[in-house]
């Protein structure tokens, strides 16, 4: 988040528009370091942060968290049994139960995945951020923003964003 | 589905409606949420003297050791499944419909797997030693649980989808929280902001966001399957006749969703009048949830076909006793309400006319849950009943502290739903605009 930068904001209303400004904004020098903001995940721009983040690192965490799971949940069955074997019905402690450790193999994984996604989402996506900067009151509502920073609401950047339909086009 | 729907509103009507009806719920709201609360009050009074007298106050007994108490949580338990299913799984499959309820339905899961997690507590009697015998924790006698018990897969099964339904369910707020914060100023701003972490909505929080989505539904998807399964080996494993079955999991699971699809109608046909959701919450998409609701209904319906059938298959007497009584004997009532209410109230639903008419809807949708209710109850009450041996033959018949408690589990159910949905979005705003025609300019166009 760009916490109290200065810069160029512009706000768009029109999905096509904005995906027109910032296809044409791409690898521009003086469009250098420019984030964008939409009230919701529409895939067209979900297409374009794969092509310029590439794929979410969240994965490695989701894949580390169920690893940890996994092996947390074998682990916890099997030193907990030879800690204390407790023989019921004749079957015995130990890996001789394994099938029977399957259920908190499996269950921990899921427990330990979902959380280091979670908290991959949040580390990734740069949150939880409490000093956050709103650059328009309606990104969560309806409108397209792109925020150029370091760049003067009466320059050519401006110029271009409106002529590729900004609504608004103000300094921050 | 949603293709097809004949919107009447754009994406800039999605916060302004669904956050100006929170605002101003139908009087019936605050009626709902004050019989809730009373249920729950009668509910813990009936807990309470459970507690002080002991569990004599329950019917249970030589041979019925799990009553009403247990049918509680197996009914709960399955009601949450429907939250996830519609979350997850339809989320994978790219079941557009899902947007417009899966809030909701999320909301109904937390809090009927809260609900369902009360009983095994209000079950052991007294509670505040539950965890010692629940939890591998550390103890005097120096022994740790069995993990070879069903019962001990269970608390893990149970607290670990309680945990990952929270989870998804936050997440799937946040974004919501943030739009909530930026039309709020003062003190609510500062809460709301931390509520949303400090959501801006930029392109790198959406492309995690999405991706971490999408796996936390990969995760939840097999783990919505492994619950109820695990829940029907609580009586699976055992050598119980009528229990002791492979088709259990999957006739569990299939049971679970249909009840939790009817439960999702039941409540979202109200709760959407409540808060003036008409224009969100189409017809198209309720009528799509009493699709899936029927085709439910006729796996149970196939289910309790194979289950007779095997019985008698098998040629264990044994087994063939307990299904030919559950038909013809002292418990029949409720086996014949079973089957009624999960396999031929809803053939209605085929009807097209029928199927989008609200009121049949939510009079089957209802019907189905009482169902689903006599559904375990037969199943756990028939079984134990009558053993093996002629000896250790029985009968049960809940007591009235039993069925407050019942009654007091909806009351608080109800009440902790209720006062979810007066205070945050009942429809996931961010997820709903996905499926609204899109702002284009040019409207042929697009990408």
């Amino acid at each position: 988040m760009s916490q109290h930068k200065k810069g160029l904001v512009a706000s768009f209303q029109y999905l096509d528009d904005f995906c027109d400004a910032i296809k044409s904004i791409k690898g521009k020098p003086e469009f250098r370091g420019h984030e964008i903001y939409s009230p919701t995940s529409y895939h067209e721009l979900m297409e374009h942060a794969e092509d310029t983040m590439g794929p979410s690192q969240v994965r490695w965490f989701t894949l580390v968290g169920a690893l940890t799971g996994v092996t947390a949940g074998f682990g916890m069955c099997l030193l907990l049994d030879y800690d204390w074997p407790i023989v019921v019905g004749g079957k015995t402690a130990g890996i001789y139960s394994l099938p029977a450790y399957f259920i908190f193999g499996f269950e921990v994984m899921v427990l330990l995945g979902a959380i280091a996604t979670i908290t991959g989402m949040l580390f990734m996506g740069r949150l939880p951020n409490p000093r956050s900067w709103v650059l328009h009151p309606r990104i969560t509502d309806d409108r397209f923003v792109i925020f150029v920073p370091d760049v003067m609401a009466d320059g050519d950047e401006a110029q271009l964003l409106r002529e590729f339909g900004a609504e608004e086009v103000y300094g921050v | 589905m949603s293709d097809l729907v004949a919107w009447d509103k754009t994406i800039s009507d999605v916060n302004e409606g669904i956050l100006v009806g929170l605002k101003k719920p139908h009087p019936a709201f605050y009626v709902a949420l004050s019989i809730s609360i009373v249920c729950m009050l009668l509910g813990a009074v009936c807990w309470g003297i459970l507690i002080t007298y002991g569990m004599g106050m329950a019917g249970l007994n030589n041979p019925v050791y799990w009553g009403v108490l247990i049918t509680d949580f197996v009914f709960w338990v399955g009601i949450g499944h429907a939250g996830t299913l519609i979350s997850a799984i339809l989320f994978l499959f790219r079941a557009k419909w899902r947007n417009s309820i899966n809030r909701s339905a999320e909301a109904m899961t937390v809090f009927a797997v809260i609900t369902a997690g009360l009983f095994p507590l209000i079950h052991v009697g007294r509670v505040w030693v539950a965890a010692y015998w629940m939890l591998p924790l550390p103890n005097t006698h120096n022994i740790w649980v069995n993990f070879r018990s069903p019962l001990m897969w269970d608390v893990f099964a149970i607290s670990t989808y309680l945990t990952v339904s929270l989870l998804f369910w936050y997440m799937g707020l946040v974004p919501d929280l943030a739009s909530m914060r930026d039309r709020v100023k003062g003190f609510k701003r500062i809460v709301f902001n931390f509520m949303s972490f400090g959501w801006t909505g930029s392109l790198r929080q959406w492309h995690h966001y999405e991706t971490g989505y999408g796996f936390l539904a990969a995760l939840a998807t097999p783990l919505v399957l492994s619950v109820h399964s695990i829940v029907s080996w609580d009586f699976a494993m055992s050598m119980q006749p009528g229990w002791h079955t492979t088709i259990f999991p999957p006739y569990f699971v299939a049971g679970a969703i249909l009840s939790g699809c009817a439960m999702v109608y039941s409540l979202v046909l109200p709760l959407r009048w409540m808060f003036h959701l008409e224009g969100f919450i189409r017809k198209e998409h309720l009528e799509a949830l009493i699709k899936l609701t029927l085709l439910t209904s006729t796996i149970v319906a196939y289910a309790y076909g194979v289950e007779f059938f095997v019985a008698w298959y098998s040629g264990n007497e044994y087994e063939w006793a307990i299904f030919q009584k559950r038909a013809a004997g002292p418990y029949a009532f409720y086996f014949w309400v079973m089957v009624a209410c999960n396999c031929v109230f809803p053939l209605l639903f085929w009807s097209r006319r029928l199927r989008t008419n609200p009121t049949v809807c939510f009079i089957v949708c209802l019907l189905v849950n009482v169902g689903m209710w006599f559904e375990r109850y037969n199943i756990i009450i028939s079984s134990l009943v009558e053993d093996f041996l002629p000896s250790a033959w029985g009968h049960y018949e809940p007591t009235w502290i039993e069925m407050g408690i019942t009654l007091g589990s909806f009351g608080w159910f109800f009440t902790w739903l209720l006062i979810f949905c007066r205070f945050f979005p009942l429809v996931s705003m961010s997820e709903l605009k996905l499926i609204m025609p899109k702002p284009l300019r040019r409207k042929a166009g697009g990408h």
